[in-house]
């Protein structure tokens, strides 16, 4: 027996009983289609991270008022803010190589038709290629620390998507921050940096730097929204962290990359062991299916089992006929699956976004959760080897499930089987 | 020592009994019976129901061991044939007729007559035009894409009649191959019985309870309680192929 044969004949009985042959194969689709999806989602998702965490550098911490990331839940209104005094403070600490302050607010910017929900940072400016590696100027030069009125503009700024208006240098923007209502600031644009991505919680293409000096004269106050602060080497963090946190108690928030790195990773790894679960059960329960579907199909099919006995099918052929019938329902299922798993996968990146929704320290209490331009997106990461993964798990799934029917049905007695009804 | 092929019985049971077992209750079908049929005749055995016919049939069909003795089709004693072996034989050498047709119902005419080429590798061309010619030997080439559900019960049998011999078997063992179709029909169907008979020397063992189908055999074996009650030859009636 030709094993096109067996395989024609095995897609002639599938097609015989379309739905449940449908619904069978759909079954090892969801589970196939589940697993892909997380793997692949959650791998894209730390690759992300990890993608953001080397560009800011295992050695930086972020020092923040508490205030600002309970969203002003202190109903006795002073809060710890931090100043100048603070910068030099924790200069002293044993393993600090620079603490660089910064104002942060978020702020929609405009210019032409072009509205933009973004952020605005007031910084030194030169110490931006410190706390950011690799952030290069596309156009124009840093501004003057001293002129008020200069900002540079992250790429996505200058260029946004879907429209014709673009951003050249020395034109003017306008900036409404958030929460307050003193009106809009104007700027002018002297520089644009190239595109850069994601840091944590801060979108550098959809931010306008200023000097830190505007900041303080525009914002009017003295306190920094927090302070990067750099240790010599990336083992210092801990302890520098240490230092920091004992000195000034629940007063400030200190995060540190690394952990934040590890606690994003915790719990996409908890995720991917929890839906990777969900995925393996619903395969088993799409295994269980096939081999009842089998079960169904042999007893239906028993006389015909007789008569193939008759004509002189070998118990082996009998169940290569049947075995092949549950690996095609394993090969269609396992890439529709796939398919299915790689939209999926999408779908589940943006819905997951809405979690990175939040911005890193800075701004006013309760502005802090509402982002667009800035909300944490990532592509799923397909290798071929998680690819080859659901499109042959899938089928081994199959046919373990179709091994014992189809035993059952090679083994049939033909006078018995010739005469059920 | 093994007989030359012409002078070789096509079937020889050696005091062959089969018991079924239910339960704890031993049913004897069969008691001892020994028999040969010689290659090219066309033997009815009769009987009533219960006698051991049906039961025989399957024995020499090698689709049922015997309880004891031996049965040789063609020299080869299916004791020693494994299962697959004992397969191979059936495909190769023993055709099956059924009064219930036994055709698979989700396959079209033409494709029931190709399945016992598919079990031996024929490839799709070959089998295609062997099966179409086998139809239309049959009259039934206008039907070949219909399934048995669209066909009479006298086509269904021809279309199963067909499937038997698209194989050229040595050997075709019909189980009231006529029990279920009108008298119309079993002529038509036992006049290509003895035309084929007749040309190519097949070997036919029809079991029937239809006096007019023994009649036209050339030997007559009378079953009765697992036993041989009776044989008779009979001058085959050539005129019925006529009527």
């Amino acid at each position: 027996m030709r094993t096109s044969d067996i395989f024609k004949l095995a897609f002639k009985a599938l097609r015989d009983r379309k739905l449940r042959s449908f619904l069978t194969i759909l079954g090892i689709m969801i589970g196939s289609a589940i697993i892909l999806a997380l793997i692949a989602s959650s791998s894209g998702l730390s690759a992300g991270v990890q993608s953001q965490v080397s560009k800011i550098g295992a050695n930086t911490l972020t020092v923040s008022s508490a205030r600002q990331f309970f969203g002003g839940g202190s109903s006795s209104g002073q809060s710890y803010q931090l100043s100048q005094q603070d910068v030099s403070t924790i200069e002293a600490f044993q393993g600090v190589s620079d603490v660089i302050p910064y104002y942060s607010q978020r702020a929609t910017i405009s210019y032409g038709s072009n509205s933009i929900e973004g952020e605005l940072i007031g910084v030194d400016t030169s110490a931006l290629s410190t706390m950011y590696k690799e952030l290069s100027l596309y156009s124009g030069g840093l501004p003057d620390s001293y002129d008020p009125s200069a900002a540079v503009v992250g790429y996505s700024i200058a260029f946004p998507t879907g429209s014709s208006d673009q951003l050249a240098l020395n034109q003017m923007i306008s900036i409404t921050l958030g929460g307050s209502s003193s009106g809009s600031l104007t700027f002018l644009v002297k520089g644009i940096f190239s595109e850069y991505g994601r840091v944590l919680f801060s979108d550098i293409d959809a931010t306008v730097f200023i000097s830190l000096q505007s900041a303080q004269i525009l914002l009017k106050t003295q306190y920094f929204s927090g302070l990067y602060v750099m240790t010599n080497t990336a083992g210092d963090v801990t302890t520098v962290q240490q230092e920091i946190e004992s000195y000034y108690g629940t007063e400030v928030r200190v995060m540190n990359a690394g952990s934040m790195v590890s606690s994003v990773e915790s719990i996409t790894s908890q995720m991917t062991v929890f839906l990777g679960s969900i995925g393996a059960v619903s395969l088993f329960v799409a295994a269980v299916g096939i081999t009842n579907t089998m079960f169904v199909s042999v007893m239906e099919r028993t006389r015909e089992i007789g008569i193939l006995k008759a004509l002189g099918y070998k118990p082996r052929q009998i169940m290569g006929m049947f075995l092949s019938e549950a690996t095609l329902s394993g090969v269609v299922g396992g890439v529709g699956g796939t398919i299915l798993g790689y939209v999926l996968s999408f779908i589940l990146g943006g819905s997951l976004s809405m979690f990175g929704g939040f911005r890193m320290g800075g701004g006013p209490p309760g502005q802090a959760s509402s982002a667009s331009a800035s909300s944490t997106t990532f592509t799923p990461v397909f290798t071929p080897e998680l690819i080859a993964f659901s499109l042959l798990f899938p089928i081994g799934i199959a046919v373990l499930a179709g091994l014992y029917p189809a035993w059952r049905a090679s083994r049939m007695n033909a006078v018995v089987a010739l005469k059920y009804e | 020592m093994e007989l030359p092929s012409s002078t070789r019985p096509a079937v020889q049971t050696i005091d062959i009994t089969k018991v079924y077992r239910v339960g704890h209750i031993d049913y004897p079908a069969l008691k001892g019976v020994t028999l040969k049929i010689a290659k090219g005749e066309l033997v009815s055995v009769v009987g009533p129901s219960g006698s051991g016919k049906s039961t025989f049939l399957n024995l020499i069909g090698a689709l049922d061991p015997p309880t004891s003795g031996r049965v040789i089709i063609d020299g080869i004693d299916l004791k020693k044939l494994n299962e697959d072996g004992l397969a191979l034989l059936r495909n190769l050498r023993i055709g099956f007729v059924y009064q219930s047709f036994n055709l698979i119902q989700r396959l079209t005419s033409i494709e029931n007559v190709e399945m016992p080429l598919i079990a031996r590798g024929v490839p799709e061309k070959v089998r295609k035009s062997r099966s179409l010619k086998m139809l239309s030997a049959v009259g039934l080439a206008p039907e070949a894409d219909k399934r048995p559900t669209e066909l009479s019960g006298g086509e269904q049998q021809r279309v199963a009649i067909a499937r038997a011999l698209v194989t050229r078997p040595a050997l075709v063992l019909g189980d009231e191959p006529t029990g279920n179709v009108d008298s119309k029909t079993t002529h038509e169907v036992l006049s290509y019985i003895v035309q084929v008979n007749k040309t190519l020397g097949t070997t036919f063992i029809l079991v029937t309870h239809n006096p007019d189908v023994a009649n036209m055999t050339n030997r007559v074996i009378t079953f009765k309680d697992g036993l041989i009650e009776k044989e008779q030859y009979l001058q085959r009636m050539d005129s019925y192929t006529r009527s």
